[in-house]
């Protein structure tokens, strides 16, 4: 049986493609293709899966 | 003094805080419990009375007695990238980290034992109660009779899952919804439900707390509206002042679950009262700076640098 809850899941729209960006091990911090730390890049922050406050519930434990 | 952030590499959130803590040149190691064992490389040892323990990754070096703080944003599994990864072997490590980290005295932002107790949706719940927060009636039942009685009762009802959406399947989202009439509860029986009445609301309110820096946020709803995460309404965050009386009860909850950050979720009605729907003990606060303005990031990194005000200020600007 079903649990209840579950009757009211829907589908995910996943988040739209967002610029690649790079882990940089020795500034502790992701880069842009370009060089510019990703923090740099408001769209890519939006859009990264780990700022919205969806996408948060959606990948991790916390919303 | 080193700050140690414990979160993934991908994470762009934490970056807005390493960024803040490398402009005020406050030494930093990022780490990912799920790179131990392989990529990062830790010791502890406990001889003659005396204890120290070493991390270290990417050539950054760690060690306990020069801990200042820890953030624990988003760690992967300890032991998820080993070659030979099993539940076994992230119990081991996690004992090895975990256990060295506790061995030493330092700050959390969360502690993982206050961080475990906070994510418990019912106990939020009853930990408003006692902080003085007006919270919706609910109830997590898995009896169908007791979910039918209480939708009969509140008549406007929404059903919301305690731990969020299950965790294997990204494609599925659950966000909170209202059951509408004439439901069949009877499969309440195969799995608690989490009940609860409806909030018929003008706005969500996000409350992002960073020790004593209190950060109110306001989305407006549109008529009806549910889960404030979902549809586009045109609407964006803003910043709000917060009232006193939620930033004493704000200071009762943090004082009883012992954390140190915390995003709070409340419904405000058509009279302006904020109605408790929970606290996420680590909640996201990257889309609230970026749509407020507010220094969210900054505030987390001062803390971690150990240079925070004592008082507890509502930061309301405008
Ligand atoms: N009782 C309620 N009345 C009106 N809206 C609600 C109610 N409970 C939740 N919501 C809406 O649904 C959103 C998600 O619910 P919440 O309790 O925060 O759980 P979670 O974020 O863990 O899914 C809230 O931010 C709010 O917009
Ligand atoms: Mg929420």
């Amino acid at each position: 049986m079903r649990p209840f809850t579950l009757n009211y899941a829907r589908p995910r729209v996943l988040p739209a493609v967002v610029t690649p960006y790079r882990y940089d091990s020795s500034m502790q911090l992701n880069v842009l293709p370009d060089g510019r730390p990703a923090v740099s890049d408001r769209e890519l922050l939006l859009a990264a899966g780990t700022t919205t406050s969806t996408a948060g519930s959606q990948t991790h434990f916390d919303d | 003094m080193t700050v140690l952030i414990l979160t993934s590499e991908q994470d762009v959130t934490a970056d807005m805080v390493v960024a803040e803590l490398h402009l005020r040149s406050v030494p930093v190691m990022r780490l990912d419990p799920a790179d131990v064992p392989g990529k990062a490389v830790l010791s502890a040892d406990y001889a003659h009375g005396d204890f120290d323990g070493h991390l270290s990754v990417n050539g950054h070096v760690l060690s306990m007695g020069g801990l200042r703080s820890v953030w624990v944003r988003r760690p992967g599994e300890p032991a998820a990238h080993a070659s030979d990864s099993s539940s076994w072997l992230t119990a081991e490590t996690r004992q090895a980290l975990y256990g060295m980290l506790y061995s030493a005295p330092t700050r959390w932002m969360n502690h993982p034992r206050n961080a475990d107790q906070a994510r418990y949706k019912p106990w939020q719940l009853r930990i408003a109660h006692l902080s003085g927060f007006a919270v919706p009636p609910t109830v997590i039942t898995t009896a169908p009779r007791v979910a039918q009685q209480f939708a009969e009762e509140y008549r406007d009802v929404v059903v919301k899952s305690a731990s969020g959406p299950p965790p294997g399947d990204p494609a599925s989202a659950l966000p909170t919804t209202l059951i509408g009439p004439g439901a069949d509860f009877s499969t309440v029986a195969a799995g608690p439900a989490l009940l609860q009445r409806y909030v018929p609301k003008s706005a969500d309110i996000r409350l992002t707390c960073v020790g004593p820096r209190l950060f109110g946020a306001r989305k407006r709803s549109a008529p009806g509206q549910v889960d404030g995460r979902y549809g586009d309404t045109g609407y964006a965050w803003g910043t709000t002042a917060v009232p006193d009386r939620i930033a004493k009860s704000v200071q009762e909850y943090l004082a009883l679950s012992g954390l140190a950050y915390a995003a709070f979720d409340f419904a405000e009605d058509e009279d302006g009262l904020w109605w408790f729907l929970e606290c996420n003990q680590a909640g996201q606060f990257g889309f609230v700076e970026l749509e407020t303005g507010q220094p969210i990031a900054e505030a987390v990194a001062l803390w971690l640098a150990g240079r925070t005000g004592e008082r507890r200020v509502p930061e309301s600007r405008g």
